[in-house]
Order: structure tokens, then C-alpha cells, then sequence
């Protein structure tokens, strides 16, 4: 019988050099996933939409920064320096980052039950919460590229083009933790509930459905209450703002038009995910390798 | 090593699923280059596999793979391939991504990595299909692909759980060829498990019979022409006492038992030489001619059930 599988004489050499060791490993499954995810090494179909809002999230501050190189600190600048301040970027593009968590999320976790490959990975280094961290991380990487990379390029910028950029970095070099502390928390909380929505299938366009209706119902439900029954309170229930508002209260000069103060809208940031954090938990817990 | 220089180590291991005993306190040793675990489906084999790889952990008994107990299970399973029984390959990645992928979250820094994922990919033939989508292979290719990613890293000891299921009868030769390279050809020992004889006994060097999550027997199998035993039974045609006397004075053991003779003698090749020249010399004909002792199949067939 012939076949097209042989071994033929050339060495298997063997591999006594050193091993990584778990966070390595972490660190491979988070790589590998956040730049699948990201469509690198597969069609350009992919490509298109995880780089399109990639490119959509910068373009604010590119503009800005932008009108700055061109006009300088005229009066044209100034105004649209003044609208859009570091504290309101992020609820700017709330709606781009919203669809890319959509879009990045599910990619992260359905394939792999779809295929089955979680018993694969879990013959390696890689154990169950091994495979969450790495999950998450892989999630966060991406999401950090559009709550925090383009208004850590305004700042950077905005502090180039001043007059007196030593002077300007002295007087603003808090905003600079606040934009971090900002951006980290909408992005936990968009890896979160989208990584946990996405752990409950292996269809990805169950993911993006139950995510949509899970962040937008509740704000639909909400709103429309809130009303009504004329209680701002009832705002809270738009989880989706939750951590953009939160993010925002380190900013001085916080407002609210229901007059919510960041710190319950943080508080209902928190608890949200946690709840995904413990449908995570369990979801992968009980995983049979 | 607390093991003695043992590849696995299992002692009275026992894990329930609820009323179900799937491993009903297995204790054996491997040390064997090649080990097949023989049984019918739902005889422990798999549930044995994943308790060495640490994968589950058992509720009584203790494992020790490579001197390391299960407590280092992460540790156990960098050095470990493991082959899965099902397909486990995700389909949107190319075979090359997949074993470089695979490397590194088995240890191998990035550059070792991908130099090792060619050279796997090429020893299973699938130098020229590297960087095609997994989900065009077919089968047998994915069961080659699903064999590079379990020796990327060079390990010590490989895993197979069936690794010849739903391989049409090309792709199961390719399989076995392969798998039998793996301990004999590079130096990679190999747990397999399956449910048919002929696999284990063209790859392994000694088989574990399980059944309902227990060991039924253990033995070792001879190479091809190497038996201990060198009788046989042979069922002529014509006067048997006559042949029996001829191979009597052609200094032969005879026995006469249920129309069978057993004949036996020094080795092998003289008492079939010794029973053609009998049968000759006797003028009898020759209707069956079968190993004196039981065969391997024969020797097993009741422990399987």
C-alpha cells in the first residue's frame, strides 16, 4: 500500500533548551488571540472592521491634533479643544467602542468551542483560570486601543504642540493617570461582560446578539421608565454607560444630567462585572477538558 | 525520582462520576517505550489518559509521571504530548499557526517554536499543506496535523487517545506507521490507547487490557517471529499415529489431544521442519498447522469481554 505520510531520515532533533513557564504561556494565548482576533494572519474581510474602528476611535484626536499643527492655539482650535476635553473622548466614541467589543469579544472565546480546541489547550500548560486570564487579557489589549491609545496620542500631542510643554505636562500630569485609570475601566468592564455573554455559546452571532440586547434593552427599558416615572435613577439600568460615566468622575468638573454621581455609576460598573466575572468563573470551572 | 525511573506511575487511582466508577483502583507501571491501553469503549482508557495528563483529578490513588506527582499537573503537561480522541483543531487556523501556537503554550520560546513546527510538520508529511486552513484537510490530515501539535516540543512521553478513529483504511496505515516511528525512530515513549487489537500490536511494545475501569491483564508483546513458545498443533490427514511416530524418531515432542498433535522441539524452525518432514516421510497431508500455546488475541479476547 503506498502512502503520503512518511518519515523520511532527516533528524528529529530533540529540544533540551529551557521552558517557559505558565504566565509565558498566558502571555502566547493572549497574543495569539488579540491579533486573530484582530484579523492578522487570516482575510482581509476580517481586517476590515477591527481596523476601521480602530482608525474611527483615533480620529478625534487626530483631527485635533491635526488643527493644531495648521492653526496653532488660534481661536478654532481652541473651541474644539475645549469640546472635546480628555474627560468626554471616551463617551465620544462610546458607540465605536461598543461595537468593537462586539466584534473583538466573541471572536475571542466561540471558535474555541466550536471546535472544541479548549481540550487542546487545556493538554498544555494552560489550565482553566490559565485560560481566562489569557482570555481576558487578550480582550483588554485591543479594547486599551481604543479607550486609552488615541487620547494618550492627544495628550502626548496636545503636549508637543503647547508653548511651554514642560510647563503644560507640570500643570496637567494628573490627567495623565486619569486618562489610564479611564480607559482601564471602560475596557475591563467591555472585556468583561462581552467575554462572559460570549462564554454562554458557540455561535458568535448569539454572542453579538445577547450582547447587543444585553447592553441595550436594560438602557431602552431604563430610559423610557426613567421618564415616565420621572426618576433619573432608573438611568442606572444603561449598563453601558455605567463605566464611561465612571471613568469620566476622575476628571474634575464632573456633570450629570440626572445628577448621578460617578461613584454610583461605578458602583453599578462593579457590580455588572463581577456578575460576568462569576459567569466566567463558573462557565470555565466546570469545563470538562 | 520518587518513581524509580518509571515513564507513569499509578497507584490505586480511583475516580467516580457520581454512581459511575470509571477508574475502579488502577494501579500499574509503564516503563515500556511503547504501551497500549486496550478496552471497548467506556473501559477507563481515556478517563486513565487524562488522569495522567492531570487533567482530572482522581478521587483515591496517586499518579507520577516522569518522577512529578499530579500537584505538578501544569508542569506534567509542558513535557507531555497529548493527541485527543476527538477532533480538537480549530479550523481557522493554518496547520503551521496551529504547532507554533502549540509550542510556545507548551513552553518552546517563539524563534524554537517555529523552527520545530516545519520540522514536525514535514516528519508527517505535511511539509507542502503547512499553510493551508485546517478545515480544508481532510481526516487523515487533520489526525497528521493533530500529531504534530502533540510532539512539537519535543516531549518525553506522547498521549494518543485512538488515533486512528474514523480514518479510512489509508489514512489508519498512515497513522500506525507513524506512531510506531514515534518510540522507535525518535526516541519518543508512547501511551495509546483503542479498541482494536491490531493497532496496539503493531505499535506498542506491551498492552494494558482495561475493562469497566479496571486492569484485565497485562502483556508484553513479542516482535514478529520471536514467540517464546515454539510448539504447534497440527490437525493431518491420514494415519496420525504414523506421523506421530515419524516425528518421534526425528526427535520431536508428540502429544495426541483432541485430534489435534502437539509437537514441539528446541526452537521454533526445527519443529516446523521437523513436521514437514514427518508428514512426508508418514505420507499424511497437513490440514492445520496454529501456535501450541493460545495467541495474543486468543490470550486477551477474555479480558476485553
Amino acid at each position: 500500500m503506498t502512502t503520503d505520510a512518511r518519515l523520511v531520515d532527516t533528524a528529529f532533533t530533540r529540544y533540551d533548551g529551557p521552558r517557559a513557564g505558565r504566565a509565558a504561556a498566558i502571555w502566547s494565548l493572549a497574543r495569539w488571540s488579540a491579533l486573530r482576533a484582530l484579523g492578522a494572519r487570516r482575510g482581509w474581510k476580517v481586517k476590515v472592521i477591527p481596523i476601521s474602528l480602530t482608525l474611527l476611535a483615533f480620529a478625534p484626536a487626530l483631527v485635533i491634533l491635526g488643527l493644531r499643527a495648521l492653526f496653532g492655539t488660534s481661536s478654532i482650535t481652541r473651541n474644539v479643544i475645549n469640546a472635546l476635553p480628555y474627560s468626554n473622548y471616551v463617551s465620544t466614541v462610546s458607540i465605536i467602542v461598543l461595537v468593537f467589543s462586539v466584534v473583538i469579544t466573541p471572536e475571542l472565546v466561540c471558535p474555541d468551542r466550536r471546535d472544541r480546541t479548549l481540550s487542546l489547550y487545556f493538554s498544555t500548560a494552560i489550565g482553566r483560570f490559565d485560560y481566562l486570564a489569557g482570555k481576558l487579557l487578550a480582550a483588554l489589549m485591543p479594547l486599551l486601543l481604543i479607550t486609552l491609545a488615541p487620547v494618550l496620542l492627544l495628550y502626548v500631542g496636545t503636549i508637543l504642540f503647547s508653548v511651554h510643554p514642560l510647563g503644560y505636562v507640570q500643570h496637567h500630569d494628573r490627567d495623565l493617570f486619569r486618562i489610564i485609570g479611564s480607559g482601564l475601566i471602560v475596557a475591563l468592564f467591555y472585556a468583561l461582560v462581552g467575554l462572559a455573554i460570549s462564554s454562554l455559546t458557540s455561535r458568535r452571532a448569539f454572542a453579538v446578539g445577547g450582547y447587543l440586547a444585553f447592553l441595550a434593552i436594560p438602557t431602552v427599558i431604563g430610559g423610557a421608565l426613567g421618564h415616565a416615572l420621572n426618576s433619573p435613577h432608573l438611568r442606572l439600568l444603561a449598563f453601558a454607560a455605567a463605566p464611561i460615566k465612571a471613568g469620566q468622575g476622575l476628571f474634575p468638573g464632573y456633570t450629570d444630567k440626572g445628577n448621578i454621581g460617578p461613584w454610583v455609576w461605578g458602583s453599578v460598573a462593579v457590580e455588572v462585572s463581577v456578575v460576568a466575572l462569576i459567569v466566567l468563573l463558573v462557565r470555565y470551572g466546570r469545563e470538562q477538558a | 525520582m520518587s518513581s524509580g525511573g518509571a515513564l507513569v506511575e499509578v497507584n490505586g487511582v480511583v475516580k467516580r462520576y457520581g454512581s459511575v466508577v470509571a477508574l475502579d483502583g488502577i494501579s500499574t507501571r509503564i516503563d515500556e517505550r511503547a504501551v497500549g491501553l486496550l478496552g471497548a469503549n467506556g473501559a477507563g482508557k481515556s478517563t486513565l489518559m487524562r488522569t495522567i495528563l492531570g487533567l482530572i483529578r482522581p478521587d483515591e490513588g496517586s499518579v507520577n509521571v516522569m518522577g512529578m506527582g499530579l500537584e505538578r499537573s501544569w508542569d506534567i503537561r509542558r513535557r507531555l504530548g497529548y493527541m485527543p480522541e476527538h477532533s480538537a483543531l480549530p479550523m481557522g487556523m493554518t496547520a503551521r499557526d496551529l504547532v507554533v501556537h502549540m509550542g510556545e503554550l507548551r513552553g518552546l520560546p517563539r524563534r524554537v517554536a517555529v523552527l520545530r513546527a516545519s520540522e514536525v510538520l514535514f516528519q508527517v508529511g505535511l511539509e507542502e499543506e503547512r499553510s493551508r486552513l485546517i478545515r480544508t484537510f481532510s481526516v487523515g490530515m487533520k489526525q497528521r496535523t493533530n500529531l504534530a501539535q502533540a510532539i512539537v516540543h519535543s516531549p518525553s512521553l506522547v498521549i494518543l487517545d485512538e488515533p486512528t478513529n474514523g480514518l479510512d483504511p489509508a489514512g489508519r496505515e498512515e497513522m500506525l506507521t507513524l506512531v510506531r516511528r514515534l518510540s522507535s525512530d525518535l526516541g519518543i515513549a508512547v501511551i495509546m490507547s483503542s479498541h482494536v487489537l491490531e493497532d496496539v500490536v503493531r505499535t506498542c511494545d506491551s498492552v494494558i487490557v482495561m475493562r469497566e475501569g479496571r486492569i484485565a491483564a497485562t502483556r508484553r508483546i513479542a516482535p514478529a517471529g520471536d514467540e517464546q513458545d515454539a510448539g504447534v498443533q497440527v490437525q493431518v490427514e491420514g494415519d496420525v499415529g504414523r506421523f506421530v511416530q515419524a516425528a518421534t524418531a526425528l526427535g520431536l515432542r508428540t502429544e495426541r489431544r483432541d485430534g489435534w498433535v502437539l509437537v514441539d522441539g528446541p526452537d521454533a524452525a526445527s519443529v516446523l521442519r521437523g513436521v514437514r518432514d514427518a508428514a512426508c516421510s508418514a505420507e499424511v497431508g497437513l490440514l492445520q498447522l496454529r501456535p501450541a500455546g493460545p495467541t495474543l488475541e486468543e490470550s486477551l479476547i477474555g479480558a476485553i469481554g
